[in-house]
């Protein structure tokens, strides 16, 4: 067995084009200045992607990256992949799963896929032999298909694979990369430019073991984690919904409060029994077969996989029901049957498709049709209303979308693609932010999302900051909040409906996420404190990676990683103007909670975010100040080149 | 004489037991250790083989309990005597008759009943 030390970072460069191949060591400053992961594939599309490039284009190259944390047994097994989005932002996603460990056993912890394979092609890695293969045999399969074919192929019950589906073959909006079956990622466009490259899969065996520099104070800062987020002694009171029954519990909780999208979000509450139907007890109790869970993590069943009992679709198989299934296939769409959840759900999965994609343009053509701005005539003959009647009319929609076929190639271009198309002011309830649909949380009645949404770089995305049920200051006492040397008045803050303070607390969460999935770290596991005070982190970085930096220096790294990513999307014409949320939410008052829009009170919320941040109020563009102080002047050499005006 | 017995329907596959049993000697994190998880190709199942009798290198928490059975996250293992073990097993099999959040997770790893009405007898033997 070999033994790799953990401080190395590694990149493997493969041209489908050419079909070159070579390894490379990354900078080591960069290790110390972006940590891994996100920070580090961020980094990477910045410096090697030409500003300005179609994401179809070969130049356009697609990166994993996984981080030192990867392959350790803490259950942040995350990957983080990213590229340019075809919607021009930076497009920039994770899974977590088996590949990111298995990958940095085979010695590579960063991989770059750039050129256009002529035919479709998988990319195999097995320790130090890495080969291009065909996979014209694989292509067009769904992604359930192609995991047995792929498996039975390799015969090494070990193999991690990653594949898309025939939605992201089709180059469907938004269309994710999967693995494991039912984890899904790179929504924000990275499906979209696997499928643009042909490259079918990724098959990664590794057998080599990962030596950590500090055993002991590894194992210290490990007791001191693991303390925070297992059941048993974790102080959250989400941990155990998290971990074991499940988010789907959401649905019921925020009916009430005016919080759940219903009909596509023309109303923010539901049927409290439509709610109760599809929420994680009749699912724990029908569906549930066993539970799974992503390398090493402390908690027992965040994913779950299921099997449809009874019924029209009795012996369905598929995994993960959690919070986005009960808004985007349920009260979105006003649909209270489980079993059809379930299915669409299993069916995205299979297609390789994005879930808030399709919901939130369903949930858009199904207010077109209320509204006879579609009809029959163009929904070849498929009643579409609200309540999903015509259930079988709707699951061959969502197949017709992966094949971009009738009906479907319309809804395939994504809700702001397809509203400028129709017209009518469909636009206005096109429910979508840089071109990315909404994931189905709740805006009007609770400022920070409604800011983290509108100014999220990757287009609506709540694992960049905090999900709307944050870390519990209350569970810090004085000192040790002081500690943190937060300069903002938590009380107002964590007040849900008060502008004040939002922006300054939207940046601590930022920064905060931003160096988790550097290292890399998975959203759920920032419990208890762990999401406002990151010295454990840190702790487990030092023992784990032996590179000895300060606090500051760790935090900085995540402020500099935030402003990398505006940055970015500033050399693609991205300006302040883009930081808005959907029509609905800043002009529709919420009916029937007296929750009011959006207008009065965002946009003194998005001068006090970029005014903390040091980014010009007029364009959000970070200024020179920023930028020397965070050691980022190639930023600003890029920005000259470009003729981009720095304050 | 106490060993690690196996519940193999409550395995969610997460490896954790593993992985850190591989690094206790060395610090070395790898495929090679006492305990090894088996996928069925095919099959959606995860089989935890134990080849160890029980005495750790190096308890996490130092209580003489193994890492991997501290650390296992669903209870799937069990460190105990074989009447224990027996004992365990036939609490476990009928605590996952009346709630079927126990079909994903053990009842003795399960110390925060938010909403049952009454704990169920399992449940009392947090270790």
């Amino acid at each position: 067995m070999t033994v790799r030390q953990n401080e190395v970072q590694t990149i493997l460069r493969v041209d489908l084009s050419t079909g070159e191949i070579k390894k490379e060591t990354l900078p080591e400053q960069w290790t110390r200045q972006y940590l891994g992961g996100r920070g580090m594939t961020t980094r990477l599309v910045f410096k090697e992607t030409k500003a300005g490039i179609d994401a179809f284009s070969p130049e356009n190259t697609l990166y994993f990256g996984t981080g030192l944390m990867d392959g350790l047994p803490v259950g942040n097994s995350r990957m983080s992949i990213a590229c340019k989005s075809p919607r021009g932002t930076l497009a920039e996603g994770s899974f977590g799963g088996f590949f990111g460990p298995e990958m940095r056993k085979a010695g590579i912890d960063y991989l770059a896929v750039s050129g256009k394979a002529e035919k479709p092609v998988y990319l195999y890695i097995n320790d130090d032999k890495v080969e291009i293969r065909d996979a014209s045999h694989l292509w067009g399969l769904t992604t359930d298909k192609t995991d047995a074919a792929m498996r039975q192929d390799l015969g090494d019950p070990n193999i991690q694979l990653k594949y898309i589906g025939p939605a992201a073959e089709n180059l469907v909006h938004s269309a994710v990369i999967m693995g494991n079956i039912n984890n899904s990622g790179g929504r924000a466009g990275c499906g979209e430019v696997m499928g643009d490259k042909k490259l079918k899969a990724l098959a990664v065996r590794g057998t080599s073991g990962i030596r950590v520099n500090d055993y002991d104070g590894f194992l210290d800062a490990y007791r001191e984690y693991y303390h925070k987020v297992t059941l048993k002694t974790s102080r959250d009171p989400w941990t155990p919904v998290w971990s074991t029954s499940g988010a789907p519990v959401l649905a019921r909780l925020t009916t009430d409060m005016g919080s759940l999208m219903t009909r596509n979000a023309q109303q923010m509450g539901w049927d409290n029994d439509k709610a109760t139907a599809i929420s994680c007890e009749p699912y724990l109790d029908n569906y549930v077969t066993k539970a799974k869970a992503c390398f090493g993590c402390p908690w027992p069943a965040c994913q779950k996989l299921y099997s449809v009992p009874k019924g029209k679709y009795q012996g369905f198989k598929g995994g993960n029901y959690w919070a986005g299934q009960p808004v985007v296939f349920a009260s979105l769409i006003d649909n209270s049957d489980l079993d059809l959840v379930l299915v669409l759900s299993g069916l995205c999965n299979q297609y390789g498709l994005d879930i808030f994609h399709v919901g939130y343009t369903l949930g858009w053509a199904m207010e077109c049709y209320e509204k006879s701005i579609l009809t029959k005539a163009d929904t070849d003959g498929l009643d579409l209303k609200f309540g999903c009647t015509d259930t079988e009319g709707i699951i061959d929609l969502v197949r017709k979308i992966a094949y971009k076929e009738g009906f479907g190639e319309l809804l395939a271009k994504g809700a702001t693609e397809a509203a400028k198309i129709v017209g009518h002011e469909s636009e206005k309830w096109a429910l979508a932010v840089k071109g990315q649909e909404l994931e189905g949380i709740t805006e009007r009645n609770n400022y920070m999302v409604a800011l983290g949404i509108a100014v999220s770089e990757v287009g609506p995305d709540h694992t960049r900051w905090y999900p709307p049920y944050p870390c519990n200051p209350n569970l810090m006492s004085k000192k040790e909040l002081a500690d943190l040397g937060l300069d903002l008045d938590l009380n107002l803050a964590f007040q849900v409906r008060n502008p004040k303070e939002k922006g300054k607390l939207l940046r601590w969460f930022t920064i905060s996420r931003a160096i988790v999935e550097s290292l890399p770290g998975c959203v759920f596991l920032v419990r208890d404190t762990l999401g406002m005070d990151i010295r454990p982190w840190w702790k487990l970085f030092s023992a784990a990676s032996g590179i000895k930096m300060d606090y500051q220096e760790f935090l900085t790294a995540g402020e500099r990683l935030m402003n990398l990513d505006r940055s970015f999307n500033i050399r693609e014409g991205f300006r302040r103007a883009d930081d808005m949320p959907p029509y609905r939410m800043m002009y529709e008052d919420v009916p029937g909670f007296g929750y009011p829009r959006l207008e009065p009170v965002f946009n003194s919320m998005l001068d006090e975010y970029y005014d903390v941040n040091g980014w010009s109020l007029s364009t959000s563009i970070p200024t020179a100040k920023k930028l020397h102080e965070l050691d980022m002047s190639f930023v600003l050499e890029e920005f000259q080149k470009l003729g981009v005006e720095v304050e | 004489m106490k060993r690690i017995y196996v519940i193999e329907d409550l395995c969610n596959g997460c490896r954790l037991c593993q992985s850190m049993c591989s690094s206790l000697p060395n610090g070395v994190f790898s495929d090679y250790a006492r305990i090894k998880v088996l996928k069925v190709p095919g099959e959606e199942r995860d089989i935890p083989i134990v080849n160890c009798d029980g005495r750790c290198v190096r308890c996490i928490n130092d209580d003489g309990i193994p890492t991997c059975v501290s650390l296992c996250p669903t209870g799937a293992l069990i460190y105990a005597t074989q009447s224990e073990a027996i004992e365990l097993r036939l609490k476990y099999e009928a605590a996952r008759k009346v709630y079927s959040i126990f079909k994903i997770i053990a009842p003795w790893k399960w110390p925060l009943p938010y909403n049952l009405p009454e704990q169920h007898p399992a449940q009392k033997e947090v270790r």
